[in-house]
This record gives C-alpha cells, structure tokens and sequence, in this order.
C-alpha cells in the first residue's frame, strides 16, 4: 500500500515530464540510423509465405526477362538455341509455380472459396499467358504482345499480394481472439 | 475496453511495421517526450538521455515485427527505453544499485523511524529526487512515478523482488530526509 507521500508523488507525476526533446535533431539521428541498415529484407523470409511469395515473383520477374531477350529479330540459329534454353527454364518455373500452387491449395488459414477464387484466377491468367506466347512466336505486334505479358505478370503479382493480405488479416483476427481469451 | 486501449495507435504500428517512414515519424512524435523525460529521470544528462531515447526508437523500428500487442506500443517502448537507460548506465559505471555502501548505517535505523516528510509541495520533491544519488533516484523513478512494481524492478535492475524492496525504501528515505532538509 502506498502511504500519503508516495500516492501524492504518483498523482503529480505528470509534474516531472518537465523536459522537452529536441525532436528535429533526434529524429535526424533515428532516420539515418534506419537509412544505414536496410533491416526490411532479413525478416521477411523468416516468414513461409513471404518465402513463397518472393519465389513466385522472382520467377515472373526472370521469365519476363528472358522473355524480353527472347527476341524474335536475331539469328534463327540463335534463336533457337534461346528458344531451347528458355524451353527448359519454362518447364522448370511452370513446375516451381505449379508447386507453390499446391502450397497455397494446401494452406491451412485459407478458406475453400478463397483457394476456388485464387485458383480460378491463375488458370485464367494461364491461358492468357498460352495466347500471348502463342503470338510472341508468330511474330506479332511485339511491342504490344510483351505488354500485354508484362501486364499479364502484374495481375499475378496482384493476386497474390491480395492472397497474403488475407492471410493476414485472419492472422490478425485470429491474434485478436487470442487476446480476448 | 482494454483490447482498445492495447490496440491503440495499431494503424501507425502497423504501418511503421512495414517500413513507412512517415507513420514511424507519428510514433515518433508521440511518445518522444515522453521516453526523453523518462531516460532523463534515469540518467539526469541531457546528451546521455538523447542518445539512449535514439538508439530506443532505432532499435524499436528494427525489431517492431516482434510486438505482438501484448502491452500498449507505448509501455513496449518505455521498456526498451528503461532496460537501455539502465545499461548505459552501467556502461558508464554510474552505479544503479549504488546502495551497499550505505546499508551498513542505515541498517541501524529502526523502520519506525521513518520520517514523515514536513511538507506536501511537488516542486521541493522535484527538486530533492534530482538530489538523491543515482541509484535511489533510479528505483523512486520506477516505482512512484514510472508506475513499475518491485517485480518489474527486478527484471530491469537484475536483483530480487526482496532486494527491490528494501532498496526502495532506504531510497524513499533519504528522500524524506532530502525533502525535510531544503
């Protein structure tokens, strides 16, 4: 129990805030403090589905380089060893993406609607991405067909921002009702 | 009601989480005097306490991923603030506990002695806390006016619940007498 003295310290403690910060020279410290060590990128792969997520997008990010490469105005020697070489990496990535499919069919926190709608979602981006390689090789409009795979890569990366936005947002609830219990 | 006042700020937290420089300025602005004038009640120097309440924000933005909303974001950070204070300190060879000296005569004080203080004026207290040595100004600070309990006090100094006790009250002491005598 505190006796009278200590309970009329405790009562007037907002009577000892009495200094004040020199806030802009202290923020400067903090920020370049911040700036100095990039400490975003080492935690996000601590987490699975960051580790997924940074995969997927890496391997869009490769194919539509490769597919910027693949050029179809150089030699068709050439060219067709490039066309081999991303033939390969193709098949590669596809079973990479196929797999990180799988994990998102096989995530716990999901529901069944969410994984329907996500899944739909890609096929149909799958098919987009057949027409659009179709055209590439047949020598098309190139400019336009590459955006269009460029955009292509974009709505994928999108889906699966939205995909992690909901796990986590289940996450966060289910933090809450931990809490609350 | 609690959940509420746990949560509060959440927005900004959430944001500063991923990086967002400005919410991380909001938080900034929020709490910074707050957290200067407590390491300042632990430190009682200006450049120390600057240095300390930095390396409590930096060090808060870098491991934010690890609060998980158990307290408020505002006793989170006050604990960092708090723990770095008292390892500067010790760093600087500021005694914390700097009480063992002075146990040998005050352990011939009776506890009925205790004095009551002759006045009740906050400002002859302020006054008289910023006399007291180092250790005894840590553990009042703690304990009347940063609201932790001796188990707290405990954790934060490293020494035992019993140890935080008797300390505090030799410190409440001298405090009184420090009081009594300006």
């Amino acid at each position: 129990m505190m006796d009278e003295f200590e309970k009329y310290i405790n009562e007037n403690r907002a009577e000892f805030d009495q200094h004040k910060a020199d806030r802009s020279k202290m923020w400067a410290a903090i920020e370049s403090e911040l700036d100095a060590s990039k400490p975003k990128v080492i935690p996000l792969w601590r987490s699975r589905k960051w580790r997924i997520a940074a995969a997927v997008i890496a391997v869009f990010g490769l194919f539509a380089a490769l597919t910027l490469i693949n050029r179809p105005d150089s030699f068709s020697g050439e060219d067709q060893i490039v066309s081999k070489e991303l033939l390969e990496i193709d098949m590669y990535y596809q079973n990479l993406v196929s797999a990180q499919v799988q994990l998102v069919q096989n995530h716990p926190q999901l529901s069944v609607e969410d994984k329907e709608e996500f899944l739909a979602f890609m096929d149909e981006l799958d098919e987009e991405y057949e027409i659009l390689k179709l055209e590439m090789s047949k020598n098309l409009d190139n400019e336009r067909v590459l955006e269009a795979i460029v955009s292509n890569y974009k709505k994928r990366i999108e889906l699966i921002e939205n995909l992690l936005r909901q796990i986590n947002e289940s996450k966060k609830s289910n933090d809450e009702d931990v809490y609350i219990l | 009601m609690e959940s509420n006042i746990t949560y509060r700020h959440r927005d900004l937290v959430e944001k500063s989480k991923s990086g967002d420089r400005a919410s991380q300025y909001k938080l900034y602005e929020l709490y910074v005097d707050a957290m200067y004038n407590i390491s300042m009640r632990m430190l009682g120097i200006k450049e120390d306490a600057e240095d300390v309440v930095q390396d409590s924000f930096v060090d808060a933005f870098k491991r934010l991923d690890s609060f998980r909303y158990e307290s408020t974001f505002g006793s989170w950070l006050k604990r960092i603030v708090i723990n770095k204070s008292i390892n500067y300190a010790k760093l600087k060879q500021i005694p914390v506990t700097s009480l063992d000296q002075h146990s040998y005569h005050l352990k011939e004080i009776k506890e009925e002695t205790v004095e009551k203080p002759r006045h009740m004026d906050i400002n002859r207290i302020k006054k008289a806390i910023t006399l007291l040595p180092n250790g005894y100004r840590q553990i009042i600070s703690l304990y009347l006016i940063e609201g932790y309990d001796h188990v707290e006090i405990s954790e934060v100094l490293d020494i035992s619940v019993s140890t935080s006790k008797s300390q505090y009250h030799r410190a409440k002491r001298k405090l009184i007498e420090l009081v009594n005598e300006l």
